[in-house]
């Protein structure tokens, strides 16, 4: 595997102090937050640089690390298989889980699970100590439909497993969940006992599935809601009429538009979201003016309604500003 | 991310649960849930963070999904950035907000 230069993850020089490392960790926090970031990457690199501050942030864990990085340049530990550590490397160190968080090592880099994450493990059976296992946490992802409908759902998950020596290692596992019908986003699945192995014994940790919903050709998820537009043209709105539309989970249903609906209008079609409803939202659809019939239909409305001025609001500002 | 396989299980999973009204997080879960004590949560309560009934017990506090999130968002500015619990408020109330706007805006278009 490839060894990681943590120092410039961070961007900091490896002979930078305590206070450094901090401030280049949270500048670069706020530089990948999801709410602000611009970058395209800002998911993965958070997650670099989370695990860059786990270690470089910890004594222990930056002074075992400095002694590996000092191998690597001078030549040892590196084969053809990449970077390999040595038997021993951590022995005097008392590594400690960061405070503070979730169990974000699941999606540290191999580099991280296979040296920190079993050191912190063995630090800890050494230390005798006994706790339940933490809680994991991951995201799934589903089509709309099956929000709708629930249903079985695979997913893929790095999880830590411990061999007959009880050494951790972090593998890949597929976990068949039952998805219940009307999950929305926002919601966590909780799955018992199928977190992280416990300490000394002690039973295993919970997984919380965080649900996220496919983003869909025609349908916006709003929270328990689904929001849809629906285009109608002008004689639609102010006559009114019966249209059809396509439901969420297949099939039509027919919607009545009142008279004189404006655009903007919210008609909803209840219990046809994921434990919510549906709201279509008009949209005002022009027929092109492009034959003569269409022309002359357009001249005749504006004939027939000199009386509305859709720019009065404009003419009024502009007075009351004078 | 790029991770050998080692080895591959699948395991039916029997039970699941949905947190919500139904099935609750006790205060002590929700705990668990953010690696942080009781106490942390009581502080949250607190900071208006999370809703607690008003004179019950922590153990008798029940939580759903929003506020696991709320309290897993927390936790994450308070080991990334160091904030203090009422500055952490604020910023939940900020996030809803622009997810409110930003949902509001992908739908006129």
């Amino acid at each position: 595997m490839e060894f990681k230069d943590y120092y410039s993850a961070l961007g900091v020089d490896p002979k930078a102090g305590e206070d450094e490392i901090r401030k280049a960790y949270r500048r670069l926090a706020r530089k990948y937050h999801p709410d602000v970031s611009k970058e395209a990457d800002a998911e993965t690199r958070m997650r670099e640089v989370n695990e860059a501050w786990d270690v470089l942030g910890d004594k222990d864990k930056r002074a075992a690390y400095d002694a590996l990085a000092e191998r690597v340049k001078s030549g040892g530990g590196t084969g053809t298989g990449g970077f390999q550590p040595p038997p021993g490397w951590d022995e005097g160190f008392e590594f400690h889980r960061a405070q503070g968080g979730p169990a974000d090592h699941a999606d540290f880099s191999e580099f991280f699970s296979s040296l920190f994450g079993a050191a912190e493990r063995r630090s800890a059976s050494r230390r005798n100590f006994k706790a339940r296992g933490e809680d994991h946490h991951a995201a799934i992802e589903v089509p709309l439909e099956f929000a709708l409908t629930g249903g079985e759902r695979e997913i893929q998950l790095r999880a830590l497993e411990l061999d007959e020596q009880g050494q951790p290692q972090w593998v890949a596992r597929t976990l068949r969940v039952n998805i219940p019908r009307g999950v929305h986003p926002g919601q966590y699945i909780r799955l018992a006992g199928q977190g992280l192995p416990g300490h000394g014994g002690e039973p295993p940790g919970d997984l919380y599935l965080e649900v996220r919903i496919a983003p869909h050709p025609l349908y916006m998820v709003d929270g328990r809601d689904l929001l849809m537009t629906l285009p109608v043209t002008p004689s639609e709105a102010a006559l009114g009429a019966e249209v059809e539309v396509p439901l969420p989970g297949g099939g039509t249903g027919a919607v009545r538009v009142p008279p004189n609906a404006r655009p903007g209008l919210k008609l909803r079609l209840k219990d046809r979201g994921p434990g919510g409803h549906l709201y279509l939202v008009l949209e005002l659809a022009l027929p092109p003016a492009d034959s003569d019939a269409a022309r002359a239909a357009y001249e005749q409305l504006a004939r027939a309604t000199t009386g509305f001025d859709p720019r009065r609001r404009l003419h009024a500002g502009a007075g009351a500003a004078a | 991310m790029s991770h050998p396989e080692r080895s591959t299980t699948t395991v039916t999973v029997t039970h699941c649960t949905v947190v919500g009204a139904a099935d609750p997080l006790a205060a002590a879960e929700l705990a668990r849930a953010c690696g942080a004590t009781l106490d942390w949560v009581a502080e949250l309560a607190a900071a208006g963070i999370v809703e607690a009934p008003a004179g019950r017990p922590v153990q008798e506090w029940r939580f759903g999904s929003a506020e696991l999130r709320r309290a897993l968002e927390t936790r994450r500015l308070q080991r990334e950035f160091d904030v203090g619990l009422d500055a952490a408020a604020l910023i939940l109330d900020l996030q809803q907000e622009l997810r409110r706007l930003r949902a509001a805006l992908a739908q006129h278009g």
